[in-house]
């Protein structure tokens, strides 16, 4: 799966946000980090077409996500930073099934896939719990199971443990790695993303680095430290 | 959030609901159109077996309704003052036996085929595109997600309000329920889009398309 | 996609609408009796969704009344509400946040002062959230129990002053909420 980004620029309210960006993301692994107001969140947006560019286009597995959002978003998940906007039905199992009635995914095989995608996570005691009775761990790790069992290509991230204490960190730190799917993780958290393929540096809406993590991280941190 | 239906296999409960709706209505045309004490007697006793024939718990019926016929009694006061017993009687009675029958049906039905039958009866206006029956079931889905996380803020916010002894002060207890809810709605909506909602109308012709295994 | 953003503010203001009914009435000083903040919520539907969306948001709540849901103050709901006799204050909602919303169009600019801006909004949920709901309410309320439309008013008269209050709490809450999380109105 190849992601392309042509002289995307964005601006929001009249500010640029983004400008100018050119990149190719096929990694297993990418991070994306950045100071806050960095531009790093919209980038993640512009990847599954929540956000469309105002110039340049963003291409998915050849897909315009200007023209072809729909088929974009099938291939290309989203998890949040808040899971509380995100679990939108009032029970665990009916928002599992949510996305793929959405993409039309007969009635008869949504139960089973909703049993495998909370089993992978290792959460199948959740399914019948009221969303808002979840802990903010077990509501990211329902979030992700919700994404993943429309079994998309590849997902992004969107500071994904920022809200989370320790322990559920880990449990969404461990479920990332263990994904068969590509990610794309835009994180604070610069610990998360050492054996990752590629990191990529924002800042004032430019990429200012693009490197392994050793090098990323080491300007990052003499930059912004 | 717990409805307040209740389950069971009467034969109230066996009927379909467009059916109950449609006798209710029936029903209710019908009460106003006689004056009979005695018929409207009759139909108030039909009525209130009907509801017991549900087998209700006997506190839920009364909380459910207490305060309606608390307004009845009030009622009642009045016309019999200002119109003598007779008339008052027949008010009583027939406003007893519509509250008694409109009870027995909603406590036979399930929320899902009361609001199956709702979008049924509002077809029409599907038809020329007022209407949506996805929008609607995704929109009553929502309410009853964010109600009680709504409500566990309402608490955290009075809790922080009390120790800044702004006691009862409802200002200060509602904004920041509405900014916080109201700035939420960008986020969900972008999560509602992300899962590919709108969902593609089955007609449209197109494979069934399931979704595609990751490469290896 | 500002539609899907529609119909997730419709919806959560519904939620506000059945959350602020499930909080206990606020007794405040100066008022012998605890005012219930659930017409607030209907009040400030109009006020702050704008029109369209602000009736919708009411009409859903209504919609959960109807199947049956314990939604309204005090965990009430189904249809025995909407078919009684005081089934026309629910049902008033709708036109009533569509008035309000319809005049705080009309009437407020939010660069104005506070005092025109509070007033403007509060003449808005006079007319929306009281008016429009009670001539909803009391023909629906003269026909049920057969009274005339006056004796019909006469016996709501109780409400009005609780509802006055309303109308000042949600003029200045909707102010606020304008300011901090400014939004058009539809």
């Amino acid at each position: 799966m190849l992601i392309r980004l042509e002289e995307v620029s964005v601006a929001l309210g009249g500010k640029s946000v983004l400008e100018q960006l050119n990149a190719e993301l096929s990694e297993k692994r990418i991070a994306i980090v950045g100071p806050n107001g960095s531009g790093k969140s919209t980038l993640a947006r512009l990847l599954n077409g929540l956000v469309l560019p105002d110039r340049g286009r963003v291409l998915v597995d050849e897909l315009d996500t200007r023209k072809s959002a729909r088929d974009v978003r099938r291939r290309v998940g989203f998890v949040f930073q808040n899971p509380d906007n995100q679990i939108v039905f009032p029970i665990v199992a009916e928002d599992m099934a949510f996305g793929l009635k959405n993409v039309g995914i007969p009635k008869a095989e949504i139960p089973g896939r909703v049993a495998e995608a909370l089993h992978q996570f290792g959460i199948s005691d959740l399914a019948d719990r009221p969303s808002h009775a979840l802990s903010g761990g077990e509501k990211q790790l329902v979030a992700l199971a919700s994404v993943m069992v429309m079994q998309p290509e590849i997902v992004v991230f969107d500071e994904p443990t920022t809200l989370l204490d320790l322990r559920n960190r880990n449990r969404i730190r461990d479920a990332i790695a263990a994904m068969p799917q590509s990610a794309i993780v835009v994180t604070h958290d610069l610990d998360l993303v050492g054996d990752f393929a590629r990191v990529l540096v924002i800042d004032g809406g430019r990429i200012a680095a693009d490197d392994a993590p050793d090098a990323a991280l080491r300007w990052y941190r003499e930059h912004f430290a | 959030m717990l409805s307040l239906y209740l389950p069971g296999d009467t034969l109230l409960h066996r009927q379909p609901a467009g059916r109950k709706l449609a006798l209710l209505i029936a029903a209710g045309i019908g009460l106003f159109l006689v004056k009979s004490p005695i018929i409207l007697a009759a139909a108030a006793v039909a009525a209130a077996a009907l509801l017991l024939s549900v087998r209700p718990p006997p506190a839920q019926i009364r909380r459910q309704l207490f305060g309606p016929f608390l307004v009845l009694a009030a009622i009642f006061i009045a016309a019999a003052l200002l119109d003598g017993l007779r008339p008052a009687c027949i008010v009583l009675l027939r406003l007893a036996a519509l509250i008694l029958l409109a009870s027995a049906v909603t406590l036979s039905t399930r929320t899902s085929e009361m609001l199956e039958a709702c979008e049924k009866a509002l077809h029409p206006l599907e038809r020329i595109g007022l209407l949506n029956a996805a929008r609607v079931s995704l929109a009553v889905s929502l309410v009853l997600r964010f109600v009680p996380e709504i409500f566990r803020h309402y608490h955290e916010i009075r809790e922080a309000q009390a120790a800044r002894g702004l006691h009862g002060n409802p200002v200060a207890l509602v904004v920041p329920l509405l900014v916080r809810t109201l700035r939420a709605a960008d986020d969900i909506a972008a999560a509602i889009d992300a899962r590919c909602y709108p969902p593609t109308p089955p007609a449209s012709g197109r494979p069934q398309h399931i979704g595609k295994t990751p490469s290896a | 996609m500002s539609s899907t953003r529609d119909i997730v503010l419709v919806a959560l203001f519904a939620a506000i609408i059945v959350a602020l009914g499930l909080v206990p009435p606020l007794a405040l000083g100066f008022v012998p009796v605890p005012i219930t903040l659930q017409t607030l919520g209907v009040m400030l539907a109009g006020a702050i969704l704008g029109p369209v969306r602000g009736a919708l948001a009411c009409l859903l709540v209504v919609l959960l009344v109807v199947i049956g849901l314990p939604v309204l103050a005090g965990g009430r709901g189904g249809l025995g509400v909407v078919a009684g006799p005081t089934g026309g204050f629910l049902l008033g909602w709708v036109p009533g946040a569509f008035v309000t919303g319809w005049l705080v169009t009309r009437l407020t600019r939010a660069k104005a002062g506070t005092a025109r801006h509070v007033a403007a909004l509060f003449a808005a949920c006079v007319i929306g959230g009281i008016l429009v709901v009670y001539a909803v309410g009391i023909p629906w309320l003269a026909a049920a129990a057969g009274f005339g439309l006056q004796r019909a008013a006469l016996g709501t008269l109780t409400f009005v002053p609780g509802d006055l209050i309303k109308a000042v709490i949600a003029a200045i809450v909707a102010r606020s909420v304008q300011r901090a999380y400014p939004m058009d109105l539809r």
